[in-house]
């Protein structure tokens, strides 16, 4: 029983990882930016999220508030940020992403305060379900849910609707799609709109998993984040959702088996690097 | 024998795009490789470049198999090919392009090549191949500011710094104007008759089969024909090729 | 007194740092984001060897010599991964050293290794940490001026043109991580006797940002900019107090404010201004 409680536990955190991840997939898939940054619209809308709940007692109005705010924010990086130097080297992108993201990190600091901030009312944190002897929260059940709920309409949208057609095509051949009368541009705030969203909802559940919102929670599931496109292979959206589900496993497992020698993090970028070395182009990816 | 591409065959995702491909030069030739668009020619030539490893069959260079032999090993044995899409050192000038080639026995390991300062021989030799290609106006002037035409004979410029025993290039007249490319083609020639053994990717049919003293034609990824540049551009199979109509079953066989 | 030896040390640490990754990154090409992980790797290997006794001399070569050589394997597993994806896999070899070291028991875990015995005064130290970068500044501008650095300009500018003129891409990317890591181990080696406790949270990530942050500050590929570019990140906080209250604050608006606006940081800067003023002074008697 408690190897699959763990395998619920790791299906939970792959669960919010491929919320971040699709996004990082996307965004690298049109532009070839490691977008590092989505880290500060995560953590944004855990904020705003946890503010939002905390007055008015509405999770349903801090999750709208939160998908506003992050939906805001990761435009306007694209077009401050990236549009300005797509032309430059990849890195300069990345490094920029990088500042934003530590910036903003301490940003959050200084407003908020370094120690984090609780849920007033965390009731989803306190109702609980067993079942079969585990027990698991409603945030975990909601984390689940969100994932399969958001990732099934993005899927829908990119099949069955005009701006999905559109949007696709942009992602296969930019200059093909654009030659139809597709919109490069819109396309492009489109996926950091995607992505955002994502995030930001993802932030909120995170807050309430852990019931806190700190300034650096961010960071390292964006890390991970990338550390996932990279496994899932180029741009590739089922290879990203099922890199998402086996990093969380693996940790899952991993934090409990392998606790002496190296802590979590470690797991998930060991895991990264020798599946690199099996397979360079990841784990469905095509080679070459 | 100076190059020997033998029974090479390569698929790309169950696709068969060369399959079963001899191809022999000999020392001192000057070859033609055509073939209509999708033939195959880019593919045979990754292949006997290395950067295609082949399903099956080998390539030797002077005797030996180098089927499996790294590019750059390759290079440094003499066996030197170039882009058909230029590849400059973009920020480099077009004289310290050539410079990098040109010192290639002082940068065949790294350790050496640290300790290594001494650039004058062979910034004198980039220069006068440069002088050579009829591009030295442009030595100083960064790759990336260059015209294509430049940076074409630039590319043929670095791989003689290297100073090949076989020379595959590929489509180096493309992107030259017509007196460029007539220029371009006889130096090919000079270059042959001064040793040098060629093989030639090109869509120039016209230079090509002026220069070339024998032409290879690619079609479907096998050969279809080969001989002298006259009789072979007469062959009706090697017109139908190109202008698109399949040839009648049997005919190929022919 | 002792107060401006320790900045000029630190300060002399991070030229060590900023110019190896500058080796790696600025130099060949291959964009690093774990450079403090050899930093820490040296730090830990020369305070293993110092309390187990040997010579600090001993010790310090031992650091780098472990930082070069996992600089190697990094080196190694980095040519089977595309470009963009590097700056991923060496992000996790940073987070990965991180991981296990604050794990390991006879590593003290989260609490490091304290009571590292130090020969050296203040003024050792600091002579020492400034001979090294001077060095390593005199090292950076010879390969340059070398062969080597004319092949790492070619395998940072395009990997394919450089095989095909003979140009051994993959042992020139592990001659870069060599050198480039060997001397993070160095800088460590120096900075373990020098506080004489090292922890785990030294070496993290942050760390590794701060190492790029000097580096395109003062300009990725430029010897003598990556050296302002670690003074100037070195000194600022130190300068101007209520910087340190904010320091990630300002590291990260400077790297973006760097990106965004002069990609090739101070250094390309420089170089743009004077390219202006020398056409004003040229135009001005004609």
């Amino acid at each position: 029983m408690f190897y699959v409680e763990l395998l619920l536990v790791g299906l939970v955190w792959g669960c919010t990882y491929a919320m971040m991840a699709l996004g990082l997939t996307l965004v690298y898939g049109l532009l070839r930016i490691l977008h590092v940054a989505q880290a500060t619209v995560f953590t944004l809308g855990a904020y705003v999220g946890l503010l939002v709940a905390n007055h008015t007692g509405s999770l349903a109005l801090a999750f709208v508030a939160a998908a506003l705010a992050a939906g805001a924010l990761g435009p306007l990086i694209y077009r401050l940020i990236y549009q300005p130097i797509l032309d430059k080297p990849p890195f300069v992108a990345l490094v920029a992403s990088i500042g934003v993201l530590i910036a903003m990190e301490d940003g959050f600091r200084l407003m908020f305060g370094p120690s984090g901030l609780s849920f007033a009312d965390n009731t989803w944190f306190t109702t609980t379900y067993s079942l079969a002897g585990m027990v698991l929260n409603l945030v975990q059940v909601w984390i689940v849910a969100a994932a399969v709920l958001l990732l099934s309409a993005f899927a829908v949208f990119a099949a069955r609707t005009r701006a999905g057609v559109a949007w696709r095509a942009t992602v296969s051949d930019p200059q093909m799609a654009e030659s139809f009368g597709v919109g490069v541009i819109g396309v492009r705030y489109l996926n950091f709109l995607i992505a955002s969203l994502l995030a930001g909802v993802a932030g909120v559940l995170v807050g309430l998993l852990n019931n806190l919102v700190e300034p650096g929670m961010g960071g390292v599931i964006s890390y991970k984040g990338l550390a996932i496109i990279v496994l899932g292979g180029l741009g590739n959206v089922p290879g990203t959702l099922v890199a998402s589900l086996l990093l969380g496993v693996v940790e899952s497992y991993g934090s409990v088996f392998l606790d002496r020698v190296m802590d979590r993090d470690a797991i998930a970028f060991l895991f990264l690097i020798i599946v690199l070395m099996v397979r360079p182009q990841g784990l469905l990816g095509k080679a070459h | 024998m100076m190059l020997e591409g033998n029974r090479l065959s390569i698929a790309f995702g169950g696709v068969r795009a060369v399959t079963d491909v001899t191809l022999r030069v000999e020392r001192g030739e000057l070859v033609g490789l055509i073939g209509p668009n999708g033939a195959g020619k880019t593919t045979l030539l990754r292949l006997l470049t290395g950067v295609l490893v082949p399903d099956a069959g080998s390539v030797a260079f002077e005797a030996r198999d180098v089927t499996r032999t790294s590019i750059h090993r390759r290079a440094q044995m003499g066996f030197v090919l170039t882009h058909q899409i230029v590849r400059p050192f973009r920020d480099m000038s077009l004289l310290e392009n050539v410079m990098v080639a040109a010192a290639a026995n002082l940068t065949r390991r790294p350790w050496r090549a640290l300790v290594a300062v001494e650039a004058q021989p062979a910034r004198a030799r980039a220069r006068s191949l440069l002088e050579r290609l009829g591009i030295a106006d442009a030595a100083d002037k960064p790759a990336h500011s260059v015209p294509l035409g430049y940076l074409k004979r630039m590319q043929v410029a670095r791989a003689l710094a290297l100073g090949p025993r076989l020379l595959l290039l590929d489509e180096p007249l493309a992107g030259l104007n017509y007196s460029e490319a007539t220029r371009l083609a006889d130096l090919i020639v000079e270059l042959n008759a001064g040793g040098i053994t060629i093989v030639l990717v090109e869509h120039n049919l016209s230079e090509v089969t002026r220069i070339a003293r024998r032409l290879v034609v690619l079609h479907n990824g096998a050969v279809l024909a080969e001989g002298a540049p006259r009789e072979v551009m007469t062959r009706k199979d090697v017109r139908d090729a190109y202008l698109g109509n399949e040839p009648a079953v049997g005919a190929a066989h022919a | 007194m002792d107060y401006y030896l320790s900045v000029a040390t630190f300060g002399a640490l991070n030229v060590i740092l900023a110019l190896g990754l500058n080796l790696i990154s600025g130099f060949c090409g291959q964009v690093s984001l774990g450079h403090a992980a050899f930093y820490g790797l040296g730090a830990y290997a020369a305070a293993l060897c110092s309390v187990a006794g040997l010579p600090f001399p001993v010790a310090v070569v031992a650091g780098m010599l472990v930082a070069g050589i996992f600089g190697i394997v990094v080196g190694i597993a980095a040519l089977r991964v595309r470009e963009d994806f590097l700056a991923i896999v060496t992000m996790g070899v940073g987070f990965l050293f991180l991981g296990v070291v604050r794990k390991q028991q006879w590593l003290g875990a989260e609490m490091g290794i304290a009571k590292i015995p130090s020969p050296l005064d203040k003024w050792g130290y600091a002579l020492l940490a400034i001979g090294a970068a001077v060095a390593l500044v005199l090292l950076s501008l010879h390969v340059r001026r070398s062969w080597m650095g004319r092949a790492f300009g070619a395998v940072a500018q395009d990997e394919d043109a450089a095989r095909s003129i003979g140009i051994d891409v993959a042992g020139y990317k592990i001659a870069a991580f060599f050198i480039g890591t060997a001397a993070a181990g160095l800088a460590g080696g120096i900075y373990a006797h020098m506080t004489q406790i090292i922890v785990p949270d030294a070496f993290n990530f942050i760390q590794s940002i701060t190492i790029l942050a000097m580096v395109v500050i003062g300009g990725i590929g430029s010897t003598l900019g990556v050296v302002a570019g670690a003074v100037l990140l070195t000194l600022m906080p130190e300068m101007f107090r209520f910087i340190n209250d904010y320091k990630l604050l300002v590291y990260g608006t400077l790297l973006l404010a760097v990106m965004r606006f002069s990609p090739e940081g101070v250094a390309g800067l420089v170089r743009r201004l004077a390219r202006t003023a020398q056409a004003r002074g040229g135009r001005r008697p004609a």
